[in-house]
């Protein structure tokens, strides 16, 4: 029963599946490349395989990860050949390698996750806005938190690892790396709507694009 | 406007994406001809419907024809697309619809009618013909299949041509021939006029009595039929079925394999349109079955099987066919569901292995309360079969016991509904009879909806209760129902089942009634939440349709009805002679009931299971 892990990238229409539909495409991808998964025990067996980390609806990704117990051994090349055979032309498998086993997760392992968010903007930014945004202190924003989704003010600063802006075509890039784990976990929805408060922008969210270039264990 | 900033802002977008495993993408360019199917409900809905699935797939094999898939936006959606002009498109190519050759409707549900005309005009099509016609540019054909094409007057005002019965090789053919005549549209419906199953409205014109019935229908074009007689295909097996399935990125109703054992029934309840205007049966052999399952599991990943007919345990090969389905299943940890069994010693055996762990609950169909009126609507079973079903059931484990019955029945007394409420309380005796007074955890769920007379079955002359009736009953059952423990009771919305029953059975003047309750508003009329009866009541004002003359009128033997038009193979002298009858007539297996049918097409069923000396068919 050994462990893969497959990395991956979604892009087109295909970013509308949610985390759920993504987990019933692998789990279907996978019958149909003949990779049968390892079940787990219990009244509701499910297949062992879980991504690192849920990808938010929308969103276009290159480095997402994905791990799964097979009942079978397999070159983890051969998985790669027959998974991207099997699967919708706008998820690539650009990666499959077989793991050790571990008692920790990919979720429970990874920490981190490099993102490249597109804003249409065609004026013009202060050059110090990137040292300016990062000078903060604190950072504040309102967050809907608890299961009674209450919105609660919490502190981003400390949560963004890293951050740079570029301009292009009438766009800004925003650069950025995040907290991405069980411990800290910042969505960069937080951030965009920080940002574009701070720099004083004005862009409808549908005309933003986000993409997870990596994530980080 | 880019479709991708819509997409950003609506619930579930994946919904109007296409690209999924097995869909079809070709070039435009490469084609002959571009058709839209078109589903009038939501993507979770139409993509559960295997018919569209099996079209989709003849249509694609044909290298000139390129099919695409439709379905009706949900609210936020459609909302988004008007306030940016944005015109309905397909999902495969993102292609606008009036820039199709020929799109095509599914009719499953009269209550589906409203979303057709709400999808027209979000497409930019105006939805009337004579709109189209008067309009001077060349719109696709708009064309409709699927079971209320057996009764299509009221739609007779928006499309262009109805095909009527099995439509696996009638749909590719109507797509050849526009081929052939691309440009010149009327040569182009003389022509299909002549195709098995086709109905062409603007070749008929309807007169009427001053009692509101119908006096003629005169022929505006020679060359068109007297009766549409519907397209019959005599051999299933030889006919493509999907292997390759599109499966869907979301979840949808039904999210499986599916494969189609046979069309058609023997049973000949009186109510059943399905069970008159689908015969003969027509069987798949159980190698072709497996296949098709096999190749099905392979290709789409799914995890369920399901085998679709309208009584799965009907089926002349059923046992072999499970015990191998089952053993093929189980080595794959793949879930085997078999919808509406007959409850007999082998079914329960394959209930109670597939649902070991979970048992989900058991559902019988008793339709009626009493032994009186289930023999007056040919409801073959006893409450011998009912009560010695369910304490097997109750002794192997099954905690839900759901029962459906109909009200409003022809010949239905108060009796009857005390008969329901009396089966509710013997299943619940028995469960105490079973798992002593306790009981244990257990319940039975009474499920009535009301009986709508449907065209094309014994009872289309029948009258349906009022609206009013429905209330009464409903509070009757509840009375009565409400102090029996563990057993709940769940009906249907009464408004809705009046309008259903207006539309089933009405006739052209009928179309202008849906037009107004659209123009009111009213779409998704299936869904409780969308539908709206003060907008159709506005449009029963509107439009001068009387209720009352369409639902609760008994229609005369000899009267024209609307839907004459379309000849089914049963004949008027069976429906006429099963709707007088308050004895049960027989299943086709064991003698032919002489319905008429083979005086189009040959009935593999006719007395198959009785001696020789009953094979002989009684005189029609």
């Amino acid at each position: 029963m050994p462990r893969y892990v497959i990395t991956f990238s979604k892009k087109g229409f295909i970013k509308y599946t949610s985390h759920l539909d993504m987990i019933r495409l692998f789990k279907r991808a996978f019958n149909r490349s003949g990779i049968f998964l390892e079940y787990s025990e219990g009244f509701n067996p499910h297949p062992k395989m879980s991504f690192a980390q849920p990808l938010s609806l929308g969103y276009t990704a290159s480095g997402e990860l994905l791990e799964f117990d097979t009942k079978d051994v397999f070159d983890a090349g051969e998985i790669k050949i027959k998974m991207n055979s099997n699967m919708p032309g706008d998820i690539r498998i650009l990666d499959c390698v077989q793991i050790e086993k571990d008692k920790k997760s990919l979720a429970a392992k990874c920490c981190a996750a490099e993102y490249r968010i597109i804003i249409p903007y065609c004026g013009e930014l202060p050059d110090t806005v990137e040292k300016d945004f990062l000078a903060q202190d604190n950072i504040p924003v309102m967050k809907k938190a608890g299961k009674r989704k209450e919105e609660k003010e919490i502190d981003i600063r400390k949560m963004i690892r890293s951050f740079n802006i570029t301009a292009k075509n009438n766009n800004i890039i925003l650069s950025t790396i995040l907290d991405a784990g069980s411990n800290s976990n910042l969505s960069p929805e937080l951030l965009i709507r920080s940002f574009l408060d701070f720099a004083g922008i004005e862009a409808d969210r549908e005309d933003i694009e986000v993409h997870r270039s990596q994530i980080f264990m | 406007m880019n479709l991708d900033r819509l997409l950003k802002k609506v619930e579930k977008p994946a919904r109007y994406i296409g690209g999924e495993v097995n869909s079809v993408l070709k070039d435009p360019k490469d084609v002959a001809v571009r058709f839209a199917f078109a589903f009038p409900d939501i993507y979770e809905i139409g993509m559960s419907y295997m018919g569209m699935q099996i079209l989709y797939n003849i249509l694609n094999s044909h290298e000139d024809i390129f099919c695409e898939r439709v379905f009706a936006p949900a609210n936020d959606m459609e909302e988004a697309m008007r306030k940016e002009g944005f015109p309905l498109f397909s999902l495969e190519t993102k292609t606008p619809l009036a820039d199709f050759d020929i799109i095509g409707f599914t009719l499953q549900y009269e209550m589906s009618f409203t979303t057709i005309l709400n999808m027209l005009d979000l497409a930019g099509i105006p939805a009337k013909r004579a709109d189209r016609l008067k309009s001077g540019r060349k719109w696709p054909l708009i064309v409709a299949g699927g079971p209320c094409a057996f009764a299509p007057e009221p739609l007779a005002d928006f499309f262009d041509l109805f095909m009527v019965g099995d439509g696996e090789k009638l749909l590719p053919a109507i797509c050849r021939l526009r081929e052939e005549n691309p440009d010149d549209r009327s040569e182009y419906l003389k022509l299909a006029c002549k195709l098995p199953g086709v109905y062409i409205p603007e070749f008929y014109r309807p007169s009427y009595k001053e009692d509101g019935t119908v006096k003629e229908v005169k022929k505006l074009y020679s060359g068109a039929p007297d009766r549409v007689v519907r397209c019959f295909e005599k051999d299933i097996e030889s006919l493509p079925f999907p292997e390759k399935p599109i499966v869907p990125f979301i979840e949808t109703v039904h999210d499986r394999a599916v494969v189609e054992t046979f069309r058609g029934c023997t049973r000949g309840c009186r109510f059943c349109q399905a069970g008159m205007i689908y015969r003969p049966v027509r069987e798949r052999s159980p190698e072709t079955i497996l296949r098709y399952a096999r190749k099905q599991l392979e290709s789409t990943g799914h995890e369920e099987l399901s085998l679709l007919s309208l009584s799965t345990s009907d089926y002349s090969q059923f046992e072999p066919l499970v015990t191998e389905l089952q053993e093929y299943c189980a080595g794959k940890d793949i879930s085997l569901s078999l919808p509406s069994l007959r409850l007999d010693s082998f079914s329960f055996k394959v209930l109670n292995e597939i649902q070991k762990t979970r048992k989900s609950g058991l559902t019988f169909a008793p339709e009626a309360g009493t032994q009186r009126l289930r023999d007056r609507i040919n409801k073959n079973i006893t409450e011998d079969d009912i009560f010695n079903s369910v304490e097997q059931a109750i002794r192997l484990g099954w905690k839900k016991i759901k029962l459906y019955f109909m009200i409003g029945l022809p010949g239905e007394t108060e009796e009857d509904l005390d008969g329901i409420v009396d089966i509710a309380r013997r299943i619940v005796d028995i469960n105490y009879m079973v798992n002593g007074r306790a009981g244990g955890r257990f319940s039975v769920n009474v499920s009535v909806s009301n009986f709508v007379p449907k065209p094309h079955t014994p009872f289309e002359w029948e009258p349906q209760d009022t609206y009013d009736d429905f209330i009464e009953k409903h509070n009757y059952l509840r009375e009565r129902l409400k102090k029996l423990k563990n057993v709940s009771f769940a009906y249907h919305d009464s408004p809705v089942s009046v309008i259903e029953a207006v539309i089933a059975r009405g006739d052209r003047r009928v179309g202008a009634l849906i037009y107004d309750a659209w123009q009111n508003g009213c779409k998704f009329d299936g869904w409780s939440e969308y539908f709206d009866m003060e907008k159709w009541e506005k449009a029963f004002v509107s439009s001068g349709v009387d209720k009352a003359f369409y639902a609760e009128r008994r229609r005369n033997y000899n009267e024209i009805l609307p839907w004459d038009i379309i000849d089914t193979g049963v004949s008027k002298i069976y429906l006429m002679t099963e709707d007088q009858l308050t004895v049960t007539t027989g299943d086709c297996r064991d003698a032919c009931n002489s319905c008429g049918i083979i005086k189009y097409t040959d009935c593999p069923m006719m007395g198959c299971n009785a001696g020789e000396e009953n094979q002989i068919c009684r005189d029609m």
